[in-house]
């Protein structure tokens, strides 16, 4: 009897308040927008550019909010990896419980993929590519939690993607096609250096891969969040797809380019007799 | 600059990384790697250790099934000598044997004619007291003075006889 009551009068409070939301959605629906609103160009390109709010630096430097989601993203990683090394690999064992799995799987995940794509030379493009794969994964899911930021003008701002700012793409695709480069070069000389050089359009097409990939999804979702009709439900969906995926696409397309790139560079190369 | 760039937060975006990417490889990346790489020695070594205790018992198998399949030629085999020994050993048994009794009969014979020599000589000796017992009873009996002195003088005269 007593869940019977129970039961009904959950089925009537999850009605009552599906009712008062749809009516106050409605409400605001058809409500004229404020006036003083940013319009949907301004919001555009203050999501491409990130020129309009900056962040100070502990005083140093303005800097686009990017920067302070980036350096969070690295202080969150490297407190959580220096936890897991203290508390969890000690641990250990030989027939791993679940956590050990997901650790070992995306440690094996991006080694593999070095064995697969770089296969004479693989400890050093296997650390590299682990590391910017978790960046790019964690950094790219960041923009989920909703942190908020404080402008230098005083404004509050969710903190964005650290890979959404143009600099953040184009020092991770600059630094992995150094990365290329050297390796080339120390494992093959000036030759194997050469060969890295004849694709000097890859920095500047992995950083813009990096940076339109991300900026699409911010402005869909930019697109979504500024009509308020569209603010309902399907922000949830269109923000969490956009940015789960992303960020599982765009881990995946830098770690095989630089893993594949880098295994051209460090190829020995074929004596001809 | 256009699109925002900015070459210093550029750099602070590498200084980032280079900080995330030292601090992942050095806490996480190398100690799970390392661990996972014991545990693949460990495994290998127990497989390469069940591969050589499969191989072990594989090849005992076969010496066993060797042996097995040998083995009644082998109980012939053993049989044989077996058979071969104990006759041998019965034969040597019996030469023994009949060496002994050879010697024993022989030794019985050696005494028997000892004793029979023994026998007759006790026997001669005792016929001739018996014959001289009698001899004097008949002669104690039929014996005259003149008698005896007849018989000595026979005695006398055959012994000068004998020495002449």
């Amino acid at each position: 009897m007593k869940k019977k009551i129970s039961k009904r009068r959950a089925i009537f409070i999850v009605v009552w308040l599906a009712l008062i939301f749809t009516l106050l959605g409605l409400i605001i629906a058809l409500k004229e927008p404020p006036g003083e609103a940013e319009s949907i160009k301004e919001v555009m390109k203050d999501g491409v550019l990130h020129d309009k709010n900056k962040i100070s630096l502990f005083g140093i430097l303005d800097v686009n909010p990017a920067l302070i989601s980036a350096y969070v993203v690295t202080a969150v990683l490297l407190l959580a990896a220096l936890l897991i090394r203290i508390f969890a690999i000690p641990k250990f064992k030989y027939i791993p419980g679940k956590f050990q799995i997901v650790i070992e799987k995306l440690v094996e995940f991006f080694d593999d993929m070095a064995h697969a794509n770089s296969p004479h030379k693989t400890g050093f493009i296997a650390a590299y590519i682990f590391s910017a794969g978790v960046y790019i994964f964690f950094s790219t899911l960041f923009e989920l939690f909703g942190l908020q930021g404080v402008t230098t003008e005083g404004l509050s701002i969710a903190l964005p993607a650290p890979i959404a700012d143009i600099n953040a793409a184009i020092a991770m695709g600059f630094m992995t096609y150094a990365v290329i480069l050297l390796s080339g070069i120390i494992c093959n000389g000036p030759v194997g250096g050469l060969k890295v050089l004849k694709d000097f359009s890859l920095p500047i097409s992995m950083s813009f891969r990096l940076f339109g990939a991300l900026l699409s999804g911010l402005l869909v979702t930019e697109l979504v969040y500024h009509y308020v009709f569209l603010s309902f439900v399907l922000p949830v969906l269109v923000g969490v797809l956009f940015t789960a995926l992303h960020a599982l696409i765009q881990t995946y397309v830098l770690a095989t380019l630089a893993s594949t790139f880098y295994g051209e560079a460090v190829e020995p190369r074929k004596k001809h007799t | 600059m256009p699109l925002n760039i900015d070459f210093v937060q550029i750099l602070l975006h590498m200084l980032n990384f280079v900080i995330l990417a030292g601090g992942l490889t050095l806490l996480l990346f190398r100690p799970v790697k390392k661990f996972m790489a014991e545990r693949k020695k460990y495994f290998e070594d127990k497989e390469k250790e069940i591969a050589e205790g499969m191989e072990k018992n594989e090849s005992l198998k076969a010496e066993y099934e060797k042996r097995l399949s040998s083995v009644d030629a082998e109980i012939e085999e053993m049989r044989l000598n077996a058979k071969n020994e104990t006759a041998t050993a019965a034969k040597e048994y019996i030469n023994n044997a009949q060496e002994k009794a050879a010697a024993i009969i022989s030794e019985a014979e050696a005494q028997a004619e000892d004793r029979k020599e023994h026998i007759l000589d006790s026997a001669q000796t005792e016929i001739g007291e018996l014959v001289v017992e009698a001899t004097q009873k008949l002669l104690e009996n039929n014996a005259t003075p003149d008698r005896t002195h007849e018989l000595y003088d026979e005695f006398i005269k055959s012994m000068v006889r004998d020495a002449q």
